[in-house]
């Protein structure tokens, strides 16, 4: 009875949600304006330490307005993390913030979703269901129940936020053109949009769900089972997969053989999902994986996908296999060019933007296929070093925004964090198998 | 002829449905009670020693439907380890579930209440005993189990929270959303706000405050401007009820 009582109110109508976008907006316009102002009169260091207050204040205030808006907002603000690589530090702090924030579904409320969504109450359809949740996903909970003997996991979303992705989205555009300087971001926030739309879309996710299950044929991963009788657009029913969440996992103590296991799980699963079943589960968020008995792994939440098709596949095999090969500069940069992330032009161009915009990243990345195995205890900075120089070429790079490819930007976000559970496993990983996928080799 | 008590019962079940159904599909005014009569089966005459006046099948149908809502949320077998917002929650979810079919009938009623003025909001309070008692239930079991601290005027809150749960399906009638998930949080969210007053002290802040200057002030005031002394002791009762209730 602790948890609702301090929380807002929630703007339900569409006209008082405009309203909230709408003060946002009037706020960000003001701080930017002061920081303006203040730059005229400042020294070149201090314009510096300036700019980043400012943006911390913009950050502080589009989250502000986001608590306000809830729901949604936290999972577009996982999207954007996800997705855009180039935000601020400050941005992403107070994201990060609201990770946690996704307003609770009481009994009541349980009560009569189920009752609306699957014609009758939660004690009638299950054997026995647990009201309380036991974890949060995809804009909502997760409770456990059981019926035929099956043990289930029953995820159930906050009504009306499907309604609201529209609104909100608007805020955070508003607020991301101002990092993006006057470009182009456009393609980036469909990607977020399209991304959130298919997310809670229960429907869409429980196809995405059997299709991995019956296309990975895994001997050791674990894919829960629909149970479609029991699952509609808001609320998703699936077998309960019984194991260790990551942190549980971690705080057992497992041998470095163990650890090196589920990392490599891991790491395949998603090769095989990019290579043999052209999606990928796009969400690298530790929770997503439970670490049964036997050595198994289940992979769980498929609201997050990412479908590539063979042609981006094709362009992004050959640019990997010439980064592992060491390849000059000026083919990476036709390939990259390929992949519309340079733009065309006199290669002495390209080149200049390829080496200042999108090597030091490349070179990051690739690092972990130089050998064939890689280790994530020696190298435990990867994940810091991979998003500092992000970092750093976002803040030299005014231009790197609107060239990104999306797809592309996904894959390795995405693979930025499974590297960063690997650092946290201190794992050891083998490449090999990864590599000869990529070369096309089985 | 002798009548059983279910058979009446049942004859009374039997002219609610079909006077929902003819309301639905005539207006409130147009559907006789004849004609109500004649779907139902019975005489003309029979159906007034059920409900004298139209009016007083309204106030049965909304009997009827707490009723049914008591008996749904007593078949729940956990409502104990309910918070005090979720047993409100589910009485009202419950209520306007019950109501869904019927929903039609629900907004000719509320354009009565609201709009033409044809019913008096008043008039139903007759029917909300069972409804107020549900709530007065609930209350004192959250103040027993001290979830709440002991609320002022804890006799009117029923009966607040049946002007609330009034506004509730106002709204609802008025709600375009899909599944009426706008209702949903709505309700999800005004509950929150009525949660955290009563589990507050506010209400009893304010209560005291609110003595503070009706002693020192107002009443003090009253006797001074008060020429005729009846208004005065009436006026006086009248509060007094109140705050006695206390």
């Amino acid at each position: 009875m602790t948890s609702n009582t301090g929380q807002k109110k929630i703007p339900t109508s569409r006209v008082s949600r405009g309203a909230v976008v709408g003060k946002a907006m009037l706020k960000i316009g003001i701080t930017s304006g002061t920081g303006a102002v203040k730059r005229a009169f400042m020294s070149k260091e201090n314009k510096e330490l300036s700019k980043s207050e400012t943006h911390a204040e913009i950050a502080k205030v589009i989250i502000d307005s986001l608590g306000t808006l809830k729901g949604i907002s936290v999972k577009i603000a996982q999207q954007i993390a996800l997705g855009l690589p180039f935000l601020p530090q400050e941005y992403l702090d107070e994201i990060s913030k609201s990770f946690n924030s996704i307003p609770p579904i009481n009994k009541a409320l349980i009560r009569k979703i189920v009752k609306q969504e699957l014609g009758d109450y939660p004690q009638n359809i299950f054997d026995t269901f647990d009201n309380k949740a036991f974890g949060a996903a995809s804009l909502g909970q997760v409770h456990r129940a059981t019926k035929e003997k099956k043990e289930l996991a029953v995820k159930v979303q906050y009504p009306g936020i499907s309604t609201s992705i529209d609104s909100d989205l608007s805020v955070i555009k508003f607020g991301l053109s101002r990092f993006a300087k006057g470009q182009d971001i456009d393609h980036l926030m469909d990607e977020v949009t399209k991304r959130l739309t298919e997310e809670v879309d229960y429907e869409l996710e429980a196809q995405n769900t059997k299709y991995y299950e019956d296309n990975l044929n895994h001997e050791l991963i674990v894919i829960p089972t629909i149970v479609e009788e029991l699952s509609t657009k808001t609320v998703l029913s699936s077998t309960f997969l019984d194991g260790n969440s990551f942190k549980a996992f971690l705080n057992s103590n497992p041998s470095q053989e163990v650890r090196n296991h589920y990392a490599q799980l891991i790491f395949d699963s998603f090769f095989i999902g990019l290579y043999r079943l052209k999606m990928i589960h796009a969400d690298p968020n530790p929770g997503n994986f439970i670490f049964m008995a036997d050595n198994m792994l289940g992979m769980i939440d498929f609201g997050c996908v990412k479908r590539v098709d063979s042609e981006f596949l094709k362009g992004f095999s050959k640019l990997h296999v010439l980064l592992m090969d060491n390849a000059s500069d000026e083919e990476v940069t036709e390939q990259y060019a390929e992949l519309d992330m340079v733009d065309c032009g006199e290669m002495e161009e390209m080149l200049t933007f390829y080496r200042s915009a999108i090597k030091p990243l490349d070179r990051i990345y690739i690092e972990i296929f130089a050998q064939e195995k890689y280790d994530f205890k020696e190298n435990n900075d990867f994940s810091e070093r991979g998003f500092n120089t992000i970092m750093d070429v976002q803040k030299n790079q005014r231009h790197a925004v609107h060239k990104m490819n999306a797809d592309y930007i996904f894959i390795d976000r995405t693979l930025l964090g499974y590297y960063n559970m690997f650092e946290k496993m201190e794992a050891t990983i083998d490449t090999r198998f990864a590599q000869s996928l990529i070369r096309g080799e089985v | 002829m002798k009548v059983t008590q279910s058979a009446k019962e049942k004859t009374k079940a039997k002219i609610l449905e079909e006077a929902v159904n003819l309301i639905i599909e005539k207006g409130f005014k147009s559907a006789s009670m004849r004609e109500i009569a004649k779907n139902a089966g019975i005489s003309n005459p029979t159906i007034y020693n059920y409900f004298p006046t139209k009016e007083k099948i309204l106030y049965a149908y909304v009997e009827q439907k707490h009723k049914e809502t008591a008996q749904i949320l007593q078949e729940i077998e956990d409502f104990n380890t309910y918070t005090l917002r979720e047993q409100l929650q589910t009485l009202i979810e419950t209520e306007l579930e019950l109501y869904l079919e019927d929903r039609e009938f629900i907004m000719q009623i509320s354009d009565m209440v609201f709009q033409s003025g044809g019913l008096k909001l008043n008039a139903l309070y007759d029917s909300n005993t069972l409804f107020r008692d549900m709530v007065a239930d609930i209350l004192s079991i959250a103040i027993e189990a001290e979830e709440i601290p002991n609320p002022p005027f804890e006799e009117h809150l029923p009966r607040l929270f049946w002007d609330y749960y009034i506004m509730v399906v106002a709204y609802w009638v008025k709600d375009d959303s899909e599944m009426f998930e706008n209702t949903t949080q709505f309700i999800d969210h005004s509950l929150g706000v009525i949660e955290a007053l009563l589990q507050s002290s506010i209400l009893n802040r304010a209560n005291d405050l609110g003595m503070f200057l009706f002693k020192t002030h107002f009443l003090s005031a009253l006797e001074r401007f008060s020429v005729k002394k009846s208004g005065f002791t009436k006026i006086k009762r009248k509060f007094g009820e109140v705050f006695n209730d206390k």
